[in-house]
């Protein structure tokens, strides 16, 4: 493995750096490329937002017809979730699982390069519906048989286009899955046991596994659903012995694992910066594994949550085992709490994020244990209390640890660290702009407001609400106007850090920042989850013993 | 030192007790719609339950972590103990969630059985037929003969009324014409997908007890093409004297009453002896209004509005007995005439202002 | 940032690391796992046709009439014997290479390789025999979806095995290094388990 990664770095001098990056096979360039990719559809999908929120900001159609609104939030939903989110976090555990593992590259790093291939091309493709006479406009859960039905209701190659994209893109993210999946296990370092692995690799691992086995599925329903739209193909059509339903059973069989495959990997971001900025190890390492192990297995169950309006699933089932994922996430909102207690807490920028999850994230999680209540999801289901639960989980949860991580491992990537007053500017204006964006979703949502409409009733009262989230919606777009300056500014002159600025714990950590192509010359003895944090602190006798500790009971567990 | 240490206990007390405010305030706007059938009084009872349940949980996670991210903020180099966990502790806050949970469970399933419930003898049993964007309601009669149901499909300009008893069992049989939609009314709070059902299956049903006469607004809630949006619709809820004139007109095939627009003032109207009950009427000006007439006359009268001699508004007839919602268009400020057309000696003034 | 180098650098410089030693060749845990997502792909496809078939309940589920794709099971019966046989020769290719027969792996795979492509050439007169096409019903619909899938499948394995033809003889396999022998063994394994579920299901589970 090592040679294959060293072989283009080696000749790379003598190569144009643009020929470099396209060939590149390495996985800290993969990731970096990665990153930057989903931030410019991030920037696409979030102006799509920006056109929405001005369009609902008061009654009437000021800017757009509804196809025009429908094509947007369609687009915006897809391309943040499948270009940004996922790809994003794929692009850190790219670039910081083998470091973290001690590994000098990803299992396959030509597959590597490829799944990262696929992505731009599959975004391209969903987003070039607007050259081809208007994009997918049947929203990001394309429901059969206004999807599939392409002579009656949605002419047009936009809703093709969204498909042949997704496949790629989902090919794309299965591929990855096996990459990771396969370096976790095999490409660990001396003593880097499972047990001793950072969270955020266990995070990484649990989501490769889900992505591995639900991807799959909703591969499946694309191609059935472009077989009906273009082949006189059946699946969902009722006329001819088909059934609109079994889109919706497909669709969220994945759907549902795919918010916890946004999701974990955020968590284990969050895990790996409350500790180093309390100065204290993860509490409860062995539960927090479990939990996030249990979220795993419990995201297959619960899929109909999102069906229970249809009539057609067993209620009392999916809304127990939904309201039952609320337990392991609880455990570990309880274990980052306790994590904080009694620490010794900075709040540096990736620390604000971190912390700004887990409040943020909190409102989100209980928001949807109230809509796993079949009675009120009767009210509130499509209606803008989901649209206010999913962006509180999305953006409050996943978001702000995407710019957790940016802010963390921005030194490990580049050796200069982020500037810290803008860091916090943008912090701040960011997370007051959210809560203005999203909040009063969740009681327009309950005034009865539903989602997807153009246009809404002057006389229902839901004009205030609209007008605040507008404006909250512009305040997040300003917040990255100081995170844009920052990293540009801190590229030209940022302030030189060494290996390990913020006294970490993990490996990534005990190599040089950037770390080399091979990643490290030396490796320190892995006797705990934070091998450096060890290292750090050998002569530190009140630690030694702790270290001891952690020799007959890595994860800590017992006190 | 001490005394510093109180001074930070009182901020964090503030600071906490702030939290609490904003939250109470918060979940001010966190109240569904007044709930107007009884089914929905039910899921209105659970939701409050489950709003303070998740106002508690979120007040104290969100307290604790504001307390913790001030109290134990970096002072010094030192490092903390390096506490590694608690079993005792994780199985305590596994156990915690469990509880709400089945809590949460037991209280949603015992709510569902009454929002569910079935009636085996429904008052009325309208048909609802929803397309590509609007939606026909037809009321099913004794006889099995659709053709002479009383039915009305609106139109994005004329949004369908769906005139209601109150007090009695409705229900309702949800059918797609094309893709799917969803009848959602959210002072009912609830919606059932309409799905263009595969041949030889059961259709979606709904069914409700309105406890309160009134109008309410409702709306297509599942994306399904351009024109979503538009899908909106009316319930008229009346008592069952008022109901059976006003399904009576709509079978006589005199225009079905329209919806008076949600919000629009309603300004009561009655006749007697070939007489109103009053000569004075209060409306609002520029903006649209109700005039709710109730005919408790052997006859039929009607309501007209006159400007000197140019007619600003004339009603349906209303037979003896029934009573009608007018809604009327928006008039300007001033005084004008309302009489009955039938019996011109019935009249009075009109107060816009 | 200072670790004990020299213990370090000896722990790095044997590569693989001891724990890719243990178990499987990457390789091959990189096939399996492929092989799990390519599982739920057809997963997905079955549900669909199950579901179709509950939809149907009361009405006769199958082909729509004249057409009976039973006509064509004797055919269909060929088809599997040749997939399964095809599973065969192809272990053995692999028995001969992990004793170094190089000889004997060429000629395995080439039989395995001769009979993917007849399977291929026989499915496509199947479909030029049944009286019915992917549009009519949802029998059709599901039938051609589900075989056509799996035939696209056996495609990708004969695209493989010709790779691995080539490569046999250019003799780059011996009994110590020949990873991709195994790895494609296990993608024509699964290819053909698929078929045998495709087959009893669409023929005979009626
Ligand atoms: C990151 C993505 C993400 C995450 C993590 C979640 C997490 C959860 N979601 Fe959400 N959800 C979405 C993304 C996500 N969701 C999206 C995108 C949709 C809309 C899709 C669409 O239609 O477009 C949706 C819709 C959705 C619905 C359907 C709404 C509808 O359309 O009718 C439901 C219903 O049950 C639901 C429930 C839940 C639950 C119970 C959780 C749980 O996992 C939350 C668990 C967390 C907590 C509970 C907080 C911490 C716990 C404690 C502090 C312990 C104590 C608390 C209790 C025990 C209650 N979600
Ligand atoms: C991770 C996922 C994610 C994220 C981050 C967001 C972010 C935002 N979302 Fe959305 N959203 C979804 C996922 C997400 N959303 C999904 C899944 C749906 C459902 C779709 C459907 O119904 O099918 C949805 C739907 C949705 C709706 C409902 C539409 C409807 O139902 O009719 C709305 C309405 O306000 C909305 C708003 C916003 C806003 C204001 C943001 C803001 O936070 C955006 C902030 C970002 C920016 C403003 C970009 C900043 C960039 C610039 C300012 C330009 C600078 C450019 C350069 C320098 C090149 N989103
Ligand atoms: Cu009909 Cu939305
Ligand atoms: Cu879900």
């Amino acid at each position: 493995m090592a040679t294959t990664t060293l072989s283009p770095q080696a000749e790379s001098y003598r190569r144009s750096w643009v020929l470099d990056w396209l060939t590149t096979v390495d996985h800290k360039k993969i990731g970096i490329l990665y990153i930057v990719n989903s931030f410019l559809f991030f920037f696409a999908a979030g102006l799509l937002a920006l056109v929405i929120r001005s369009e609902l900001a008061v009654p009437g159609l000021q800017f757009l017809d509804a196809p025009t609104y429908n094509q947007a939030f369609t687009m915006h939903g897809t391309i943040m979730i499948f270009l940004f989110v996922v790809p994003m976090l794929t692009g850190f555990a790219n670039y910081i699982v083998p470091l973290q593992l001690g590994a000098p590259d990803m299992a396959f790093p030509r597959i590597n390069a490829l799944s990262f291939w696929m992505l731009p091309l599959g975004g391209i493709l969903i987003l070039s519906g607007y050259l081809f006479g208007g994009a997918a406009a049947e929203g990001w859960t394309g429901y059969a048989p206004l999807s599939s039905n392409a002579e009656r209701f949605s002419a047009g190659v936009g809703t093709d286009l969204w498909i042949m994209g997704l496949v790629l893109v989902g090919t794309s993210s299965i591929l990855g899955s096996v990459n990771f999946i396969t370096t976790i296990f095999k490409m660990r370092a001396p003593g880097m046991t499972l047990f001793r692995m950072p969270i955020f690799v266990w995070t990484v691992l649990v989501t490769a596994v889900l992505i591995l086995l639900a991807t799959p599925v909703l591969a499946a329903g694309l191609i059935a659903l472009f077989i009906d739209r273009n082949y006189g193909g059946s699946f969902f059509d009722p006329a001819s012995g088909g059934n609109p339903i079994l889109w919706q059973h497909l669709f969220w069989f994945f759907g549902h694992p795919e918010v916890y495959i946004v999701i974990l990997p955020a968590m284990g971001v969050v895990s790996e910066i409350l500790p180093v900025f309390s100065r204290k190890p993860l509490f409860g390492y062995r539960a927090f594994v479990y939990a996030t192990i249990g979220i795993g297995l419990l995201s297959f169950s619960v899929w109909a949550h999102h069906m229970f309006t249809t009539g057609k699933v067993f209620l009392p089932f999916f809304a127990f085992m939904t309201a039952l994922i609320g337990v392991p996430t609880g455990v570990k909102m309880f274990n980052w709490m306790a994590t904080m207690w009694r620490g010794s807490i900075s709040f540096t920028t990736p620390m604000l994020f971190a912390i700004g999850f887990i409040t943020m994230f909190l409102i989100g999680g209980i928001s949807g244990v109230i809509l796993a209540s079949p009675p009120i999801d009767f009210h509130l289901q499509d209606t803008y209390f989901v649209v206010g639960h999913l962006h509180y989980v999305f953006f409050g949860g996943s978001v702000f640890g995407i710019f957790a991580a940016t802010y963390f491992w921005f030194p490990k990537m580049f050796g200069r660290r982020l500037n810290e007053r803008l860091g916090k500017i943008h912090f701040w204006i960011h997370f007051v702009g959210f809560n203005l964006a999203f909040f009063p979703m969740h009681s327009l949502g309950i005034l009865g407001m539903p989602r997807r409409v153009a246009d809404y009733d002057p006389n229902a009262g839901w004009t205030i609400y609209n007008l605040i989230s507008t404006v909250g919606a512009f305040m997040i777009a300003a917040s990255v106007i100081p995170f844009l300056i920052n990293v540009i500014a801190t590229f030209i002159n940022g302030e030189k850090v060494g290996d390990d600025p913020w006294e970490a714990n993990t490996l990534e950590w005990a190599t040089t920042s950037p770390p080399p192509p091979h990643n490290f010359d030396t490796l320190p003895p892995i006797r705990s989850e934070r091998p450096v944090f060890d290292l750090r602190h050998k002569h530190d006798a009140e630690h030694l013993h702790d270290g001891e500790a952690d020799l007959v009971a890595p994860e800590g567990g017992q006190p | 030192m001490r005394g510093m240490v109180a001074v930070l206990r009182l901020r964090t007390v503030l600071q906490v007790g702030l939290l609490v405010a904003v939250a109470v305030l918060l979940g001010g706007c966190l109240i569904p719609p007044e709930p107007e059938t009884t089914e929905a009084k039910a899921t209105f009872g659970l939701y409050i339950v489950v709003l303070v349940m998740a106002a508690v949980v979120f007040i104290g996670v969100e307290g604790f972590i504001l307390y913790s991210a001030i109290r134990y903020r970096r002072r010094d180099d030192r490092l903390p103990a390096q506490l590694h966990g608690n079993n005792l502790v994780e199985i305590i806050w596994t156990a915690i969630p469990t509880v709400i949970v089945l809590v949460l469970f037991v209280l949603s399933i015992s709510a569902l059985g009454t929002v569910q419930a079935k009636s085996d003898h429904p008052a009325v049993t309208v048909e609802v037929d929803a397309f590509q964007w609007q939606w026909t309601f037809r009321y099913r009669d004794d006889d099995n003969n659709p053709d002479n149901d009383y039915s009305v499909t609106g139109s994005a300009a004329q949004p369908p009324v769906m005139g209601l008893p109150v007090g009695v069992p409705i229900r309702l049989l949800l059918h797609s014409q094309d893709v799917i939609h969803s009848f959602y009314v959210p002072h009912f709070l609830i919606k059932k997908d309409v799905i263009p059902e595969p041949e030889g299956q059961p259709e979606n049903q709904l069914e409700f007890t309105i406890t309160q006469a009134g109008t309410y607004a409702g709306q297509c809630a599942e994306f399904c093409g351009n024109e979503h949006a538009a899908m909106r619709f009316t319930i008229q809820a009346m008592e069952q004297a008022d109901y059976d004139a006003w399904i009576a007109a709509g079978r006589a095939g005199k225009s079905p009453p329209p919806a008076a627009p949600s919000g629009a003032a309603v300004v009561d109207l009655s006749a007697h002896n070939i007489a109103f009950n009053t000569n004075s009427l209060q409306v609002p000006a520029d903006q649209p209004f109700v005039i709710r007439f109730k005919n408790d006359d052997a006859v039929q009268h009607d309501v007209a509005i006159y400007d000197g001699q140019t007619e600003l508004f004339k009603g349906a007839i209303v037979d003896a007995g029934a009573s009608f919602d007018y809604s009327v268009p928006a008039i300007p400020a001033g005084q004008y005439d309302f009489i009955c057309t039938i019996h011109p000696t019935m009249s009075g003034k009109v107060v816009a202002q | 940032m200072t670790a004990e180098p020299m213990a370090a650098v000896a722990r790095h410089l044997e590569p693989p690391h001891p724990e890719a030693n243990r178990g499987l060749a990457i390789p091959l845990v990189g096939m399996l796992l492929f092989i799990a997502s390519e599982v739920m792909f057809f997963s997905g496809l079955f549900a669909a046709y199950f579901n179709a078939r509950a939809n149907a309940a009361g009405h006769e589920w199958g082909p729509p009439a004249p057409a009976s794709e039973l006509e064509a099971w004797p055919l269909a019966a060929i088809l599997t014997i040749i997939l399964v046989t095809s599973s065969f020769t192809m272990q053995f290719g692999v028995w001969a290479i992990r004793r170094g027969d190089q000889r004997a792996l060429r000629r395995w795979v080439g039989v395995t390789l001769l009979l993917g492509v007849l399977f291929i050439a026989g499915q496509l007169y199947d479909y030029s025999q049944l009286g019915f096409g992917i549009g009519d019903g949802i029998f059709g619909t599901t039938f051609y979806t589900l075989t056509g899938f799996h035939g696209a499948h056996v495609f990708g394995g004969v695209v493989g095995l010709t790779i691995l033809l080539a490569r046999a003889s250019s003799g780059q396999f011996s009994a110590q290094n020949h990873v991709a022998v195994e790895a494609i063994s296990f993608y024509w394994h699964f290819v053909d388990v698929v078929w045998i579920a495709l087959f009893s299901i669409l023929y005979f589970l009626r």
